[in-house]
This record gives C-alpha cells, sequence and structure tokens, in this order.
C-alpha cells in the first residue's frame, strides 16, 4: 500500500514538477511569478482536445500541435501585455497583475469555447496494468512519469548546455551586463516564455490523458500547487522545481489516503508554509545580495 | 455637501424600494426558475430550465392558465448558497412572481429556503433531497425522494443486482453527500444483514485525481461501491478505479443519471447501476412523448431531474388553475390537495410538503441505460 502510494504520488509529483519548471524559469529570467501560467496548462490540454478527440487525429498529434500553440501561446503572453510594461519600466507588481488579469482571460475564453463543464479525454499510453508484488502499476502512469522525465533532462540540458541557455543563464544573472554583451534580451525572454508554455501543454495534456477528463477551471489548483513547488525548491532553480513538485506529489498522495480525501490541497501548502519559515529561501535557494 | 448627500441617499432609497413595486396584475403570470446556468452543475439547470420553458409553452399554446399567458423569469444561481440567498430576496420582492421552480443543490436550497417561507411564497424544488430541506416550513416543497429511500435502494441495488458481500462508500463533501453516507453506513446497514461496510472515502467536489482514494478503497477489497456524487465524480472514478480493478461493481444515485456519464466514462460506464425516477426510454405515451418533444427542442434526452422539474413546474400550474387565482398563498394550499400525473409517475405531497415516489432501476449497457428486471 505505502508503495503504490509513493508511485502514485511521484507519477502526479512529476506533472506539478514540468508546471513548477515554467514558473522557475519565467521567474529566474524576469524576477515575476507569472500567475497565468495555469491558465496556460489548462489552454494546452484544450488545444489538445481539439485536436484528438474533435479532429479525430492521434494523440501524438494533439501532443505536437498542443506544444507548438500553446509556446506560442506563452510568446503572446509576453510580446502583448508584458514586454510593453518593461519598456516603460513600470513597477514589477503591474506585470504581476497583469498575469493575474491574462489567466483569467484565457480561462474564461476557455468557458466561453467550450463550455464549463468536463468533458471527456482519451486515455495515454494505455497498456494495462503491471503488477509488482501488491502495487498495480499503471501504462500510464509509468509513460507519464518516463516522459515527464525524459522532458526535464532536455529542458535541463538546454539550460546548461546551449548556447540560448547561456544566454539565458547571463540574464538571470544581470540582464544589463548580458544585453551589453550583445545579448537580446526580448528575444531570450520569448524563448523561455514559449519553453514555458510548452512544458505547461505537455503537463496538460498528460494530466488529461491520466484523469481522462478536462475543464477550463483545471488549471487553476495546479497552478497554485506547481507554484507552492516552485517556490518550496527555491524559484528560479530547475532541479529545485523538479524536487519540490514531487514533493507536493507525494505529500498530497499520503494526505488524501491516511487524512482523508479532504486535505489533499492542504497539505501541499502547509508543507511550504513550514518549510518557508524554516529556509525562507526554499530548500535549494540561494540568498541574493543587493548591491547598492 | 453633507445635506445634498443625505438628499441624494434618500432618493436612492426611495427609488430603489419603489423599484420593488411592479404591478401584480401585468396580464401574465410569472413563475420563477432558478437553478446553475453555468458551471460544473450547468447541465441540471439548463435542464431544468429547458423543461420549465417547455411546459409553459404547451400551456400557452391552449390559451395559458386563467386565460393569462405564464411566463418564466430564469435566475442563475451557479449553484451558490450566497447567490441562491439574494436571488431568494430578488424573487421574494418582486410581487408579480407567484411560484418558484427550483434550486438544485439541497444545500443551495437550504440557503434561499427561509426568504421563500417568510414571505410565503411556493418553492418546489425539482432536486433537493436532504431530509431538513422541507421542514423549513409549509411553503417548502420537493418533487424528489428523499436521501433514506433513495439509499436505500441502492443498498438493495448493490445486494440484489451485484450480490454484493463487501461494500465500500465513496461520498462527495457536501451536505447531500455526507449525509448520504451518514445514513447508509449507520441507520441502513442494518437492514441489509449479508453486506457489509468496509471502507468510506471522502472527496471533494472537483476532484479529478482519484488514485489515492482508489488505493485506499481498493486495499479493503470491496466487490461493490456506492458512489454519492453526481456525473462529475462518478465517470471519471469508474474510469481510473476500474483501471485497477475491472472486475469492481458500481452504484450510482438518481443524479448521476445523464448522459454525460457515459461521454465522461465511456466503455467503463458499462454496468453502473442506479435508481431513478425517470426512464427517458420508457414505452409508457406520457414520457415518451415529452422525451421525443425534448429532444426536438434542445437537442438532448431528458434526465430525470430534468422530467422532475417538468412535473414541478406542471404542479404550480395546476395548482393556479385548481384553485382559480394566483395568490401565493392559495397557490399552496392547492398544492398540497393535488394529485398530479406526471411524467416522473404519480406525485401527491404529504403534510411536509415531500413528494412519494417509486423507483426503477437503470444499468448502463453497450453505452446505453436500460431498465433492469
Amino acid at each position: 500500500m505505502i508503495s503504490q502510494l509513493i508511485f502514485d504520488g511521484l507519477t502526479l509529483g512529476m506533472v506539478y514538477a514540468l508546471v513548477a519548471v515554467g514558473y522557475s524559469l519565467v521567474f529566474g529570467i524576469l524576477r515575476l511569478v507569472n500567475f497565468s501560467h495555469g491558465s496556460v496548462y489548462a489552454f494546452g490540454a484544450h488545444i489538445a482536445m481539439v485536436v484528438v478527440v474533435t479532429m479525430g487525429y492521434g494523440l501524438i498529434w494533439g501532443l505536437c500541435a498542443s506544444i507548438i500553440v500553446t509556446g506560442l501561446l506563452g510568446v503572446a503572453i509576453d510580446k502583448i501585455s508584458l514586454e510593453p510594461l518593461r519598456k516603460k519600466k513600470s513597477k514589477q507588481i503591474s506585470a504581476l497583475i497583469t498575469t493575474i488579469g491574462i489567466s483569467y482571460i484565457i480561462q474564461n475564453s476557455l468557458m466561453i469555447i467550450f463550455g464549463s463543464e468536463s468533458k471527456w479525454f482519451p486515455k495515454i499510453f494505455d497498456l494495462g496494468i503491471i503488477k509488482i508484488g501488491s502495487v498495480s502499476l499503471k501504462s500510464t502512469q509509468v509513460g507519464i512519469f518516463l516522459t515527464s522525465l525524459a522532458l526535464l533532462l532536455i529542458l535541463s540540458y538546454v539550460i546548461h548546455y546551449t548556447k540560448i541557455g547561456l544566454a539565458m543563464r547571463a540574464i538571470e544573472q544581470n540582464s544589463k551586463a548580458a544585453s551589453l554583451m550583445g545579448i537580446d534580451v526580448n528575444q531570450v525572454v520569448s524563448f523561455t516564455f514559449f519553453l514555458g508554455g510548452a512544458s505547461a501543454a505537455i503537463a496538460g495534456t498528460l494530466i488529461s490523458g491520466y484523469y481522462q477528463v478536462i475543464n477550463p477551471q483545471m488549471g487553476f489548483i495546479v497552478g497554485l500547487k506547481a507554484f507552492s513547488a516552485a517556490v518550496l525548491g527555491g524559484i528560479g532553480i530547475l532541479h529545485g522545481a523538479v524536487v519540490g513538485g514531487v514533493l507536493v506529489g507525494l505529500s498530497e498522495s499520503f494526505a488524501a489516503n491516511y487524512l482523508g480525501g479532504g486535505y489533499r490541497d492542504a497539505i501541499a501548502f502547509l508543507i511550504l508554509i513550514i518549510v518557508l519559515i524554516l529556509k525562507p529561501t526554499g530548500l535549494f535557494g540561494k540568498k541574493h545580495i543587493e548591491k547598492v | 455637501m453633507k445635506k445634498n448627500l443625505i438628499l441624494v441617499l434618500v432618493l436612492l432609497l426611495v427609488t430603489t424600494s419603489l423599484a420593488g413595486c411592479k404591478s401584480a396584475d401585468s396580464g401574465k403570470i410569472r413563475i420563477a426558475i432558478a437553478g446553475p446556468l453555468t458551471g460544473d452543475f450547468a447541465e441540471y439547470g439548463t435542464g431544468f430550465k429547458n423543461a420549465v420553458e417547455m411546459i409553459a409553452k404547451e400551456y400557452n399554446a391552449d390559451g395559458g392558465v386563467l386565460g393569462k399567458e405564464i411566463e418564466i423569469v430564469s435566475y442563475d444561481d451557479k449553484n451558490s448558497g450566497e447567490e441562491a440567498a439574494s436571488i431568494a430576496e430578488r424573487i421574494a420582492s418582486d410581487n408579480s412572481i407567484v411560484g418558484v421552480v427550483g434550486h438544485f443543490a439541497s444545500g443551495v436550497c437550504m440557503a434561499a429556503s427561509p426568504t421563500y417561507q417568510e414571505v410565503g411564497i411556493v418553492e418546489i424544488s425539482p432536486s433537493a433531497s436532504h431530509p431538513d430541506y422541507s421542514s423549513e416550513g409549509d411553503f417548502i416543497f420537493r418533487n424528489n425522494s428523499l436521501i433514506n429511500v433513495e439509499a436505500k435502494e441502492t443498498l438493495t441495488i448493490a445486494s440484489e443486482v451485484f450480490d454484493a458481500k463487501r461494500v465500500a462508500i465513496l461520498s462527495v463533501k457536501t451536505d447531500w453527500g455526507t449525509s448520504t453516507a451518514d445514513i447508509l453506513m449507520n441507520k441502513l446497514s442494518k437492514d441489509f444483514p449479508n453486506i457489509e461496510i468496509v471502507a468510506h472515502e471522502e472527496i471533494v467536489d472537483g476532484t479529478v485525481d482519484f488514485s489515492p482514494t482508489v488505493t485506499a478503497l481498493n486495499a479493503q477489497n470491496p466487490d461493490t461501491i456506492i458512489v454519492c456524487a453526481m456525473y462529475n465524480i462518478l465517470g471519471p472514478f469508474a474510469s481510473q478505479y476500474k483501471d485497477i480493478n475491472p472486475e469492481i461493481n458500481l452504484v450510482g444515485f438518481s443524479n448521476a443519471y445523464s448522459e454525460q456519464l457515459i461521454e465522461l466514462a465511456k466503455e467503463d460506464a458499462e454496468g453502473i447501476a442506479l435508481p431513478a425516477i425517470f426512464f427517458h426510454n420508457s414505452t409508457e405515451p406520457k414520457v415518451a412523448n415529452f422525451v421525443s418533444s425534448y429532444e426536438e427542442a434542445y437537442g438532448s434526452v431528458p434526465s430525470s431531474l430534468t422530467a422532475q422539474a417538468y412535473d414541478s413546474m406542471g404542479m404550480i400550474i395546476e395548482a393556479i388553475k385548481a384553485s382559480n387565482a394566483t395568490d401565493r398563498t392559495k397557490i399552496k394550499e392547492a398544492l398540497y390537495d393535488l394529485k398530479y400525473e406526471g411524467v416522473s409517475g404519480l406525485t401527491q405531497f404529504d403534510s411536509n410538503g415531500d413528494a412519494l415516489k417509486t423507483f426503477n432501476w437503470l444499468i448502463i449497457k453497450d453505452g446505453q441505460f436500460v431498465e433492469y428486471n
């Protein structure tokens, strides 16, 4: 039973990690919490649904379409609403509020177009159950776990070993100096938003294929939990987001079992508060020294 | 400055209080329908509205009632208690409205019913099943069975259809879900000596991930699970449970009786059984007629609660006819004497305002609800 719970929690946690990475990437570069991320996740799932359920193509196509369209939505959010704010050198809080506004615009547009009720989504990686002792591993879970893991590795490769990744890290350290070195900051920011949107789209599609339901409000609570996962691991740090996501997933799985379903959402936030009291920068966070 | 402000405030007060005084005799009989028209329960609320509008149209085509046209006023309460309470205030203060069909969830109904009782306007809920709902007062009716009657049906289904020995219960954490689970476990289970209740789990409405719940329930090795929740939970739960254990038998409640259940769970919906007052494939001419004209008008099959909304409206209209008046109190008195032969069976209110209903057993076979004999 405990190993079953661990596995359930790990699967869920990997998906949270994928969403949390999106928060972390944008925060790393812009020092901005992008609250529209949860709705972007729901948007990605709906694009996949249109391609797979309505148009009848395979899941792979749905996933590809969703990655591209949702990635572009991420870029559009930045270009339309956040870049003008940066150009005017407006305060951080305006950008924050803007992302909350965008989150509602996306969510309500989804409700208008698709209706607010829950809809069916086909199951992914459906190859039956693998039994190991008392643990039954669903092929769907294994598939989700491996896909997320692969994606997180690719993301981490992009950030640490490619030119654009180097540019991202440079901007993270000092965006003015990076721009003086000839890095096109706005282009890199757009790329970051694309990565964030794409990872949210993948997470959204995987989770919908796992639970087989989809609705426009699905991004709200996942967004909150992924955000707390990102903060838990130390926001802005990629592997921190992954560890945070897995911790949130595991705590949820155990809480639902031992404390009852009513506490599953609360427990992630409880852990977040405790960690922040003990270590305000999160598990892997570094202290930023403000130089005057 | 201060004087001006006071003047403005007084004017505001006067105009708003006058706004409520519409003439009661506008040549039309106005009846309100309140329910969730948006949100996760929009399917039910829209069904209410459609049914009520349909029967009003049918009466209007025959020249209305008491020579007047029936007009429907619809309100969206989003299935929220706060919204419902404020809608109740608005309906109560509008003298031209003679009765209310509505409010969906028991908890939401009970947030609105004190207002209806206080001003004395009839409320018939087609769906409330909480025992306390109708005891609010004599103006509060329900055209639905009580929880304990229906809960007993689900246990009977479990024991007779599935020959259940080990039953687990999953309930949604709402007023209705919690009381239903409580009644099943503490009151009714002793009437079924063959059945042992082995587990009980609760979930918050809107949950999509059931894996921890499934793990916890499956650990107790039940053969049948009674799910006290609506289709939006029963559907995904069935899919996720059958992933782990395809042998499980599932019993639902009549509020999960909706085409959406099959849409959501697809092949995993197969074999789900539930009690229902109304069955849309019935061969009875009255029901068949209702279903076909509803399908023609709205493009979908009416659910059980939709049929009960249709009958609720029918009863208010018949009560107006019988009392020969549009007086709110006279309508109430006429309702207690009414014997109404509707699409959801013969309905008569007892002194609490509760309707006594008989159940059909439905089971999903080949992607369709069929009657179980």
